[in-house]
């Protein structure tokens, strides 16, 4: 933040901003809110986009497709936000998409059923990274990118390669493709699982838990947080929220295809990044999250309008995920310079002292 | 205590009194490295002034002082990391430069080499590749490393320092000492042996078991008679006496003698670390605690680590301090009785009831807090704000109404930032832009907020400036009053013997005496600290 007040002066002053540390504030904070918006004015006025890019059509596509994409990279927030990744998020939501299918067709079974069973399932794959990296101190990155490839060549081997399309109840195969209040009820589902996800980062605390031992796992622990259990719950939401991601995508297709799941790791996770950079800058945030998964997706939409090809969806994917992670860090250098900048004037006007001397001498 | 040793009057070299008036550079040829008014001020502190030094060649000179004498500071100015104040002057063999002028380049070309504590070796390296990472790998014309090179390379160090270890043993099979000597050897690599160079050994043997410290000092013993000039710095009286040629006393920054080693025994030198000011004694004022008192804390039996069976106990209102060396086991106890560390064997109760090894979230629901020692990597979340980090012992408490209750938590916040004399323009701000001394008090606070039964400080002022250790006493001090036992380890004998009612000396692992009340002096206590003394209130 800003600057630290005179001696003697606690919390009842205002902070002092200097004008160029809010302008950066300000900028950091709305800065892809303002590139979503410039991106759909321009695909908007231009006429190559323009009429297809705003037809209720394109616009209900754009909303729904993303909602997968979207509670995957949402999946991933609460491991992030305490310092852990989770690269198996994608590969959760396709076991589930496949567990779902093969309950409801496959078995048989009813679908309020399926759901409930395949959410186990998938709230359990997550509990085994949970256990992975919270109990044995394994590095989450190796453990999900395991889990990840290891879940896929299951799937294949459980679908021969096949994708599951029969005996799935139309009303399940169509409930993804309906509108409700006008509104793709997929995206609807993305706004509510944002809103679970958001409630439990940070209107409960096991939220300030998580961000406790994303700051400084040591100094959480050492305040009583129950540092293992706290990491292993963040990892079973993961896994529930990838399995609600799974059901969609099911719902969607209408049938599971066992590919399906694992093409959605590159898009989430430059959503969460770029999600990184706003609304709380420096923060993994839901809403942040979610803002990042449509300017991906509107920028892909808009090029694929303007006569852009195949390329430009891993294109874009990776130049995001690039730039988020640049921005993000150059943002925390330029925090840290000016906190080291106030840190030093406050010395310089309070009692001056020199760490060094109070070290121990060895 | 005997008689307090005069320094002794070296023919060669000014005493310690008149050393100021001798502002002529010696130019003595059997001095090796000298030091001439070197001055060091930091904000808020003479860290050193006008101090001078001298080291003969193939002698080994011992720095001694007590925490913040300066021996650090001299070490680092030597070594150019920091520079001194102009007008002083370094000279090494036939280089000098003032001592505002001394860089990393004029002490590696001087030759002076620093062996740390932390030896800064790779322990899956072999002995020849921990050398060859000192200076460069030999290189074959095509660039590709010249393995075999680096291997006679290695065996001629090997020989000359007569390290018993092969080039390919791996430094980890290899015991501390023998890691020294090859941190020595890398060092000193380059350098023709006596040919000019001074080695800087700063607490070589703190981490070694006594067998092990032996055979490095017989080890530098002879390093020594091949004309290697050594800078011993070490807290072991013992060691000082036994291996080096002389000593240079530093206490407060100032010279404060010269002595000749033959002439020591351990009560002169330690008189000469501590001098004899008893300035601080009519400032101490300790508060009689009745020793009927109940106890908080039960200790009986605690071995962990280097602690060796201690039992102790902690009284309500009362302020108890752990005197001891580093590495003694002060932090270990209280690391153990707050879950931190598995204790191997004893009881820790507090407030009557067993604590069950290794959880601190039991030790917290008993009522005890811990101020960890390493702030940054223990205790604060540095990048959430001051407001999160006080709130962080009591998180659960603002959640009501199905909600975190964050204007009150920011609200709270404020008001125990106002209590604890927490200086940040707000609650919001992140603690890391907060000086040391401020994060300190609000760590404190996130503490002291939940009325602990029991509160740990270790090592509470460290990295904290003047003003704000008074005030983090004074929060202490209100807490014993309203209750709360206090267990405290500090460096600081003085600040030992200000701030407790009670200390006990904690030396070889256990508690090797307990004073309170008038003998509660920080003479008396480093006395303790480093030796036995027949006192009256040892135990």
């Amino acid at each position: 933040m800003s600057t630290v007040s005179d001696a003697g002066t606690t919390g009842s002053t205002r902070p002092r901003r200097s004008a160029r540390a809010a302008g950066v504030d300000v900028l950091e904070r709305t800065g892809l809110v303002l590139f979503l918006i410039a991106l759909i004015l321009w695909f908007t006025i231009d006429s190559t986009s323009g009429d297809i890019f705003t037809s209720g059509a394109n616009i209900r596509q754009v909303l729904s497709n993303q909602s997968v994409t979207g509670i995957i990279a949402l999946a991933m927030v609460a491991p992030l936000v305490a310092g852990y990744f989770d690269l198996s998020v994608a590969a959760i939501a396709g076991m589930a998409s496949v567990t779902m299918a093969a309950l409801v067709g496959t078995h048989g079974y009813p679908v309020w059923l399926s759901i409930v069973l395949t959410l186990l399932v998938a709230g359990i794959a997550g509990g085994v990274n949970g256990v992975l990296v919270a109990r044995f101190k394994l590095n989450a990155f190796i453990v999900t990118l395991g889990t990840y490839t290891l879940i896929g060549g299951l799937l294949q081997l459980y679908t021969e390669g096949q994708s599951i399309a029969n005996g799935i109840p139309e009303s399940f195969g169509n409930w993804g493709s309906l509108t409700w209040l006008g509104v793709p009820r997929p995206f609807w589902l993305l706004i509510v699982a944002g809103l679970v996800l958001w409630y439990v980062l940070t209107q409960i605390p096991f939220g300030r838990q998580l961000e406790s031992i994303g700051s400084n796992e040591r100094g959480a622990r050492l305040v009583g947080i129950r540092v293992d259990r706290t990491i292993f719950l963040a990892f079973v939401s993961s896994g529930l929220l990838a399995g609600v991601a799974g059901v969609l995508l099911t719902s969607r297709a209408g049938s599971a295809d066992p590919t399906a799941g694992s093409a959605y790791l590159f898009p989430a996770l430059a959503a969460v990044f770029l999600g990184a950079t706003t609304l709380r800058p420096g923060k993994y945030n839901v809403w942040g999250t979610i803002v990042g998964v449509f300017v991906v997706a509107v920028a892909v939409n808009g090029f694929t309008l303007l006569g852009a090809d195949a390329w430009v969806t891993p294109v874009f994917n990776g130049a995001s995920l690039l730039a988020a992670v640049m921005i993000s860090t150059l943002f925390a250098r330029q925090r840290e310079s000016m906190a080291r900048k106030v840190l030093l004037d406050g010395f310089k006007r309070e009692e001056p002292a020199d760490p060094n001397t109070n070290e121990l001498e060895r | 205590m005997s008689g307090n040793p005069a320094p002794i009057p070296d023919p060669s070299l000014p005493s310690a009194d008149d050393a100021h008036a001798t502002s002529v550079v010696h130019q003595g040829r059997s001095v090796l490295l000298e030091i001439i008014g070197l001055s060091k001020r930091f904000p808020g502190t003479q860290a050193l002034s006008n101090v001078d030094l001298r080291v003969r060649r193939g002698e080994i000179h011992a720095l001694c002082g007590g925490n913040g004498s300066g021996k650090s500071t001299l070490i680092k100015i030597l070594a150019g990391v920091q520079q001194g104040e102009p007008g002083g002057m370094i000279r090494v063999g036939d280089e000098s430069s003032p001592a505002d002028a001394v860089t990393p380049a004029f002490a590696d070309s001087a030759g002076v080499r620093v062996v740390h504590q932390d030896l800064g070796l790779f322990p899956d390296l072999s002995v020849a590749e921990n050398i060859a990472l000192g200076s460069s790998f030999p290189r074959r014309r095509s660039g590709r490393i010249d393995w075999r090179r680096m291997r006679t390379n290695a065996e001629e160090l090997i020989e000359r320092f007569e390290i018993r270890a092969s080039p390919k043993t791996l430094l980890r099979d290899l015991n501390r000492a023998i890691q020294t000597e090859v941190a020595i050897a890398r060092a000193l690599q380059g350098r023709e042996s006596g040919h000019g160079g001074i080695l800087i050994l700063d607490e070589p043997t703190t981490a070694l078991p006594a067998a092990e410290a032996d055979a490095l000092m017989r080890s530098l013993r002879r390093y020594a008679q091949a004309g290697q000039s050594i800078l011993y710095v070490s807290h072991r009286l013992d060691e000082i006496l036994r291996i080096t040629d002389r000593v240079t006393v530093l206490r407060d920054g100032h010279l404060a003698g010269v002595h000749e080693t033959a002439d020591l025994d351990e009560d002169a030198l330690t008189t000469a670390i501590l001098g004899r000011s008893l300035a601080h004694e009519a400032a101490v004022k300790h508060v009689p605690v009745s020793s009927a008192g109940v106890p908080v804390l039960q200790i009986t039996g605690l071995r962990a680590g280097p602690v060796r069976g201690v039992d102790l106990e902690v009284r309500r209102g009362e302020i108890v301090g752990i005197a001891g060396l580093l590495g003694s086991g002060r932090s270990t106890i209280l690391r153990s009785i707050f879950g931190d560390l598995d204790r191997e064997a004893g009881e820790i109760r507090v407030a009557g009831a067993v604590l069950p090894k290794g959880s601190q979230s039991a030790a917290i629901s008993a009522g005890v807090a811990m101020v960890p020692e390493d702030r940054a990597r223990d205790a604060a979340f540095l990048d959430l704000p001051v407001a999160a980090n006080i709130s962080a012992s009591v998180i659960a408490r603002y959640y009501a109404h199905l909600r975190m209750q964050d204007r009150k938590m920011t609200r709270d916040a404020a008001s125990l930032m106002a209590t604890f004399g927490v200086k940040a323009a707000s609650p919001a701000v992140p603690i890391n832009t907060l000086s040391g001394g401020n994060q300190q008090k609000a760590i404190l606070a996130r503490w002291l907020r939940r009325d602990p039964e029991l509160l740990l400080l270790d090592e509470p002022t460290q990295g904290v400036d003047v003003g704000a250790r008074a005030e983090i006493y004074r929060v202490v001090r209100d807490a014993a009053d309203a209750g709360t036992a206090v267990l405290v380890v500090t460096s600081d004998v003085e600040e030992l013997a200000a701030v407790v009612d009670r200390a006990v000396v904690l030396r070889g692992g256990r508690f090797v005496a307990e004073i309170a009340g008038s003998a509660l002096l920080p003479q008396h206590l480093n006395e303790l600290i480093y030796k036995d003394v027949p006192h009256v209130d040892s135990v």
